[in-house]
């Protein structure tokens, strides 16, 4: 879930990051909540993306961050792009949004 | 940066043997019981039922284990394996070992044959366990799994050597305890300290991580893993100086453990987020009700011991069976479809995600194979244990059927995500 504000650009970003998929809950990770930030540095040509995972043990995340990583740098191919994974605060299932919750037939 | 999981998994080439060999070994399994299954009429200690549970205890069991350990003991504990290099030397000498006193039960050849065997096995389990201890040593996390982790491979170690004292025993008698309850002795503490208590602790982990369960109540596990630990300790000791009472109350302590773990599962199932569960947890979930039918017979048989001795024969038989093929082989077959897809998933499409177009980790196997297989090994299942309790050995042979069937399908999956290429996704490259 996201922890600010973003920027047009930004959220342009990370509407594009929808089409990352969790390959065990077959829900993307911006419906899972699982995107925490997204940052656009112009001046350095940086994006900087923070998120999380389900569990920390999730045997796919290496696979969801480089997903992650391919994805933003197939729309801003100008752009480093770090992602960083963090732990705090905890993922848990009010991060979920409503089209997730329905797609994870929790509504 | 925090590592992640996958990070510090070891390479394929370490785990992939042991479900190839533990596959092969079930459908071995599946076609010898067919051949003697009038051994299962019979009382259990008989050269045929202890060949095929040693063949399915350590040849299956025990081979699936130890490779999908070198794969979760990473994820549970946070740190890499100690060495891979000892885990493929365990995974031949297991392999050789098993074979080797399969045949010597089967044939009855007591002696040399019988106590090499064991010693292969018994070196294999304690290169295992070196690689366990120490990578356990090496983990900074505290946590209860890693805890039942830890004690069941100190259980393991303890029936081994068990197992091998036994087998010189039968060779050369020297203890005055009957065999008899020396085998129950070594096949509680193999399958609840060993293998029961491994599932609790790597299933209370990986469980509820896919089943996307979170605010789970560890009190649960901790009051299991310290009634199961002392029940079986104290329950060893009543088998061998055959104290009566002790034992029973020994045997309530452990069934209240596995209560605990039973209870504790059913939560991560009622909260789950993942509404909709696939093959292998549907299989998972089917293995874990049928648990409930053993730990119904093991305060039957506490209550009367004279029952497993006169009437119960049959039913001490459909007490090891729905144990070793109706709750752990069940679990295990399904839980394959868990974790190994994930395995190969890794091995053929890490480097190449957003850059070829990649198959789903549930894609390698055909899900069709999978749900049959479930049908056809719970159908079987429960022929067999109806042809145990009616004494009827064709009953039993058709059940066998129905499991050498259900173990084609098992194997057709797992040949299929092993042995799985990219080609036909890299075609549609975009």
């Amino acid at each position: 879930m996201l922890q600010r504000t973003l920027n047009t650009k930004e959220q342009e970003i990370f509407e594009s990051l929808k089409a990352v998929i969790d390959p065990e809950l077959m829900v993307n990770i911006v419906d899972l909540g699982l995107v925490y930030d997204v940052r656009l540095d112009f001046e350095n040509k940086k994006i900087n993306i923070s998120m999380t995972l389900t569990s920390p043990g999730c045997p796919l995340g290496e696979v969801i961050m480089e997903d992650v990583k391919q994805v933003t740098k197939s729309i801003n191919a100008d752009f480093e792009v770090e992602v960083n994974l963090i732990w705090e605060p905890a993922w848990t299932l009010d991060s979920i949004s409503e089209k997730g919750k329905n797609i994870l037939g929790r509504n | 940066m925090q590592s992640i999981a996958s990070q510090n998994a070891p390479g394929p080439s370490v785990i992939i043997p042991h479900f190839l060999v533990g596959g092969l070994v079930l459908l071995v399994f599946t076609v010898l019981l067919f051949l003697s299954a009038e051994s299962l009429t019979q009382h259990f200690f008989n050269p045929k039922i202890l060949a095929l549970t040693h063949l399915l205890v350590l040849g299956w069991i025990t081979m699936i284990i130890f490779g999908a350990l070198y794969q979760l003991i990473p994820v549970i504990m946070e740190t890499k394996l100690f060495s891979e290099l000892l885990a493929k030397i365990s995974f031949i000498l297991l392999t050789v070992g098993t074979l080797l006193l399969t045949l010597s039960f089967w044939n009855f050849w007591l002696g040399t044959y019988l106590i090499f065997s064991g010693c292969i096995i018994t070196l294999s389990v304690l290169l295992f366990s070196i690689n366990v201890l120490f990578t356990t040593r090496s983990s900074k996390i505290k946590s209860i799994e890693k805890k039942f982790i830890f004690t069941s491979t100190i259980w393991l170690g303890f029936t081994v050597l068990m197992g091998l004292i036994l087998a010189i025993n039968l060779s050369f008698p020297f203890l005055s305890t009957p065999h008899i309850e020396l085998l129950k002795l070594h096949a509680h503490a193999g399958i609840v300290g060993w293998i029961i208590q491994l599932i609790i602790g790597v299933g209370s982990k990986i469980l509820p991580m896919f089943l996307v369960a979170h605010g789970m109540n560890k009190k649960k596990l901790v009051f299991s893993y310290y009634t199961i630990n002392s029940g079986l300790f104290v329950g060893i000791f009543s088998i061998y100086f055959s104290w009566h009472f002790i034992l029973i109350l020994a045997s309530g302590v452990v069934v209240l453990g596995l209560l605990a773990f039973l209870s504790y599962l059913y939560e991560a199932y009622r909260i789950r987020v993942k509404k909709k569960l696939d093959p292998g947890m549907k299989q998972s979930f089917v293995s874990f009700f049928i648990l409930l039918f053993p730990i119904l017979l093991v305060l039957l048989f506490s209550f009367d011991p004279d029952l497993i001795s006169s009437l119960s024969i049959p039913l001490s038989i459909v007490y090891g069976s729905t144990l070793m093929i109706g709750f752990i082989t069940s679990l295990i077959m399904g839980q394959t479809y868990k974790t190994l897809p994930f395995i190969i998933w890794l091995k053929v499409y890490r480097g190449h995600v957003g850059k070829i177009k990649i198959p789903l980790p549930k894609e390698l196997y055909n899900e069709n194979i999978a749900i049959a297989q479930r049908w056809v090994f719970n159908s079987g299942f429960i022929i067999v244990t109806g042809g145990i309790l009616l004494v009827q050995k064709d009953v039993i042979k058709t059940g066998c059927l129905f499991l050498i069937l259900a173990t084609l399908f098992y194997n057709f999956n797992l040949f299929k995500i092993i042995f799985h290429k990219p080609k036909t996704y890299a075609a549609t490259n975009a």
